[in-house]
């Protein structure tokens, strides 16, 4: 009874031990966008337009802050590698999407722009990380594709930040790629891209 | 405040789901993991390739994923190796991270599946300081996609792998080898799943 006792209290100690030495605060900065097989794949088999991509930008009813950083856990958070901006991050993921599809033409008069309009990353039990954006596509100016799309992730946290965090970030900058896919698997859109 | 700008210098061992296991360890007690390397998936010489008569330019994308999840740390951490064992596949006339002429495109995917309870399992071995061992395993799943020039259809291979942790008191596993730290098992382990995908590839009546 007593070893157990023992047991109990070095177990408890071992515990605070740990919460104290795995929180901190970091800022991750996310990794350069990429192209993903899945993503090419969808957009050389949609029959798409080549198209330039325009100008991407935090949804003018929506804080800046949306834009700037976001909370992976407490005080630790993601940043953008591309000049502190998610909108632009978003704008460089579709760039590489439609680069390594050879989709992507600077002059072309189909234009892709968007809006950043969600932002957000629970880590804490069943992690949740939701990415949105208002997507525009015009064509000669006209504007043949206006909508907001939505990507979300769950997954599992571990109580120890230094696991937690960095999965975090994974999960986060993962819904990028994953709403470029909503974006090409959207008729609307493919509609407006048509050849 | 502290400013990750590359996150490959973080821990290794954060890699795997050992890593869970070896965190929580630590965490409770003093207890060193040995990591194995399984020995179904061997190593493929370059000489077992299929050399295609006329290689074509290909770009390479890579990704490693937990569960499905990507795992940036993890590509920043091997993508050199797998660039390099790609270019030295001689299986391609070039290998660039950019879109090439053409339009060829191989994709490299390394997904992590690890065991489920693998933290409650490392919590047990510390919190008995070794004597209650355990042993934990990290499948692999390599999936290469190759798109050929100019729109053709996709090549898909598929091959897998394993890394064993052990913790404490416990049976060395059947049919492994001993690797010296977790970042040889990693790098064993990557350098034959991609190198068996790859020799699929190879023999593929349809590449290049």
């Amino acid at each position: 009874m007593a070893m157990k006792n023992i047991i109990i209290k070095l177990s408890t100690s071992l515990l605070v031990a740990a919460s104290i030495l795995t929180t901190g605060c970091a800022q991750i900065a996310l990794n350069q966008p990429k192209a993903s097989i899945d993503n090419t794949q969808k957009a050389r088999s949609a029959n798409l337009a080549p198209a330039a991509v325009g100008k991407f930008v935090v949804d003018p009813t929506k804080s800046a802050d949306l834009d700037t950083s976001i909370s992976l856990r407490g005080s630790n958070k993601a940043i953008s590698p591309v000049n502190g901006s998610f909108a632009q991050y978003l704008q460089a993921t579709l760039t590489e999407e439609l680069k390594t599809a050879g989709l992507l033409d600077p002059n072309s008069g189909a234009v892709i722009s968007g809006f950043l309009t969600q932002s957000s990353v629970e880590s804490f039990g069943t992690g949740k990380g939701v990415l949105g954006a208002r997507f525009v596509v015009t064509r000669g100016g006209a504007t043949r594709f206006d909508k907001e799309l939505v990507a979300t992730s769950t997954w599992e946290t571990s109580f120890v930040a230094g696991i937690a965090v960095p999965a975090a970030a994974n999960e986060y900058e993962g819904l990028y790629r994953k709403l470029i896919g909503i974006l090409l698997d959207d008729a609307d859109f493919k509609k407006a891209l048509a050849r | 405040m502290q400013l990750i700008q590359n996150r490959s210098r973080l821990n290794i061992r954060a890699l795997l789901n050992a890593g869970l296991v070896v965190a929580t360890v630590v965490l409770t007690g003093c207890v060193s993991p040995t990591f194995y390397v399984d020995t179904a998936t061997r190593e493929v010489p370059v000489a077992e390739l299929k050399k295609p008569a006329q290689p074509k330019a290909v770009q390479l994308l890579f990704d490693f994923q937990t569960k499905g999840a990507p795992n940036s740390r993890a590509v920043s951490f091997l993508k050199d190796q797998v660039v390099d064992q790609v270019k030295g596949s001689g299986l391609f006339a070039t290998v660039d991270e950019k879109p090439v002429p053409g339009g060829a495109v191989l994709n490299v995917t390394i997904n992590n599946i690890p065991e489920a309870d693998a933290a409650a399992k490392g919590f047990k071995v510390g919190l008995t300081f070794g004597a209650s061992g355990t042993k934990v395993t990290d499948n692999y799943v390599c999936t290469v996609t190759y798109l050929p020039p100019d729109g053709g259809k996709s090549i898909v291979k598929v091959s897998q792998h394993a890394i064993h942790t052990t913790i404490g008191a416990t049976e060395v596993p059947q049919n492994v080898n001993k690797a010296e730290s977790v970042e040889v098992a990693v790098r064993t382990m990557t350098r034959q799943i991609i190198g068996t995908a790859l020799k699929d590839l190879s023999l593929d009546p349809t590449f290049p």
